[in-house]
């Protein structure tokens, strides 16, 4: 198969790619940004500021059987929110008619479990047909569940014609990848909310690349969340990176992250609710459906952190396939 | 810090009875099940709390053998105004049941809002009511304790104790959903620890909780007003009912269950009270007060 990965700049993109190829698939790039890695197998196509017409370009000249949109949180949370939108929600829908008009074979796109929000009555083990409850305490949101309707309604309205996946990974974890949640982990000193520690999930690398290589062998229309092995109150978590934990009182915490992440110097506001109350959703769905299985503890998946620097080049045989 | 309470009293289990809570429980490999609890935090809020279940309720326990094995579903009469009666009948199946049972408990919405307490609920098995939360747990073999009569059970004045209020029909039809037996239990002792005169729901509107009774002690003594009496509590655990059927049965067909269900805990109170004449004889005074 011939697979656009898109976000192809970035670390799990890379991780991804070095396990199709390895699987005999070619692999083409799509990234807004620089391309910065020497070992990616395969060609890389930049698009700066998402120009439609390029876009279309590639589709025609490359003609790829399968999308994988990684790329989908281009410009993080501080680039401004109408950029954001324009890029996320629009870039992808332009991408998933794309995917029609050239009648590719398979989309698989990867969404994230914030879209749920962490909410004090939210039940423990939240299912895929959950609502969408993310952008009811912070609008910021929007573009992540306005883009995961959006993948859902192109999902079911053409699933006959284009089998589409829309994953829903946990934090996602590994020496390669820093993002916010990992970055936090990584640091000297992580915060947390006095008086709460509710449960997360995390999600090694190596296991959300092996799902995502048997996913994109499939051939059905579905929603899957995606968790790893089990379950770990956020102090613990702290713990096990081998973070010192800053306890907070969430009556400051607030307001105080609120007016840093505007000077761009700490994560979004949104996040202090994932360390306010339990977000745990369920991944029965791709279980049942597919052989996978995380295969990295949550214990190790923390302790994975440190295990190589982040910004180290790696080979082919760290890769797990 | 807390490690202190480690060395309070005797170990409450064996290391192979832990084990078989863990392994009953299913906690990860960091040490907790997916809804928070922990056994090593459980145990040592275990620690303090048999002092209060033996020492000062002096709690006694009536047919344990009757609890069957696997996933149950505890029902129990509801009342003494907090949920104490929840916290006496989980820690008698903990420690007065062979082998030790965890049993969860549902706490109000509002709860995970709370600092630390939230927490140590949930630490100690302590889960959210919400159905799908319920279902869940009965899926993956946990036992769950119910009050169907809800707040009206537990908000009744002391004029009314011990009188089973409207119970709810979920709790019937999840356990048809689950094939879950249903052991009814009665508890007496509970409806006496704070006599509420009068149930306040505006005062309650105030503090934001459903109801603040009035007491002898509460709030004429402030804090001291909030020690419960040191009645004496007994558990009775009934037979355990094995319902089967449609769980989408009409609603009067579930009821004719939950009668039953209720019906035996009616049972189970009046063989508790008639075992306790002085508690028995308070009645007169409470059909004053109707």
């Amino acid at each position: 198969m011939k697979i656009l990965v898109t976000g192809a700049a970035g670390q799990l993109s890379r991780l991804v790619s070095l396990a199709l190829a390895e699987q005999g698939h070619e692999v083409l790039g799509l990234d807004l940004r620089p391309m910065r890695h020497r070992d990616f197998p395969g060609p890389f196509e930049r698009v700066k500021r998402y120009d439609h017409r390029q876009v279309d370009e590639v589709f025609r000249s490359r003609a790829p059987d399968v999308l994988l949109h990684l790329g989908i949180r281009a410009g993080g949370f501080q680039a401004e929110a109408r950029q954001r939108y324009t890029q996320n929600v629009l870039g992808t829908r332009h991408l998933l008619s794309l995917c029609r008009r050239n009648a590719l074979d398979r989309v698989v796109v990867l969404g994230t479990y914030h879209v749920y929000g962490a909410h004090p009555n939210n039940p423990t083990f939240i299912p895929e047909d959950a609502p969408l409850r993310a952008v009811q305490n912070f609008p910021e949101l929007l573009d992540a569940v306005e883009l995961d309707h959006t993948v859902t309604t192109f999902l079911w309205q053409h699933k006959d014609e284009i089998p589409t996946v829309l994953l829903r990974p946990v934090n996602i974890m590994g020496p390669h990848l820093r993002n916010q949640v990992s970055t936090l982990l990584r640091g000297a000193v992580c915060p947390r909310l006095l008086g709460f520690n509710p449960m997360q999930q995390f999600l090694h690398e190596s296991d959300l690349v092996r799902a995502l290589v048997q996913v994109l062998e499939g051939s059905e229309s579905a929603v899957y969340n995606l968790c790893g092995e089990g379950e770990v109150p956020w102090r613990r978590a702290i713990q096990i990176a081998g973070a010192r934990e800053l306890p907070l009182p969430h009556t400051i915490a607030y307001p105080a992250i609120r007016l840093l992440s505007r000077l761009n110097i700490a994560f979004p506001e949104h996040l202090m609710d994932f360390f306010r109350y339990p977000v745990i959703i369920s991944d029965d769905a791709i279980r049942s459906r597919y052989p996978w299985r995380p295969e990295v503890s949550v214990v190790d998946t923390l302790r994975s952190l440190h295990d190589v620097p982040p910004d180290a080049p790696l080979g082919r045989s760290n890769v797990a396939s | 810090m807390w490690s202190i309470l480690d060395r309070l009293g005797d170990d409450p289990f064996t290391p192979q009875e832990r084990d078989a809570l863990r392994a009953a429980v299913g906690v990860s490999s960091a040490g907790y099940d997916p809804w928070g609890f922990n056994l090593e935090t459980a145990e040592r809020t275990l620690r303090v709390i048999r002092y209060l279940y033996r020492d000062y309720f002096r709690t006694q326990v009536f047919h344990p053998e009757r609890v069957p094995e696997g996933r149950v579903m505890v029902v129990a009469n509801h009342g003494g105004q907090i949920p104490l009666d929840g916290m006496i009948l989980a820690t008698s199946m903990m420690l007065d049941i062979e082998p030790p049972r965890l049993v969860r408990g549902m706490v109000e919405r509002w709860v995970p809002g709370l600092p630390w307490f939230s927490t140590l609920f949930t630490r100690c098995g302590q889960v959210v009511g919400d159905p799908g939360n319920c279902e869940e747990l009965l899926r993956r073999d946990q036992s769950i304790m119910v009050f169907p009569e809800g707040a009206k059970g537990s908000g009744k004045d002391w004029w009314h104790r011990y009188q089973l209020q409207t119970f709810g029909t979920g709790f019937v039809r999840l356990a048809l959903q689950t094939k879950t037996p249903i052991v009814p239990v009665g508890i007496i002792g509970s409806d006496d620890t704070y006599p509420s005169l009068y149930s306040s729901r505006r005062l309650g509107k105030l503090i934001g909780a459903p109801y603040l009774p009035i007491t002898p002690l509460f709030p004429w003594f402030g804090p001291l007003g909030l020690i419960p009496l040191p009645v004496q509590i007994h558990v009775r655990f009934g037979d355990p009912l094995y319902f089967e059927g449609d769980p989408d049965e009409s609603e009067a067909e579930v009821e004719r269950k939950v009668a039953q269900v209720r019906a035996s805990i009616q049972g189970l109170l009046d063989e508790g009270l008639s075992a306790r004449p002085r508690l028995k004889q308070l009645d007169r005074w409470a059909r004053l007060g109707r």
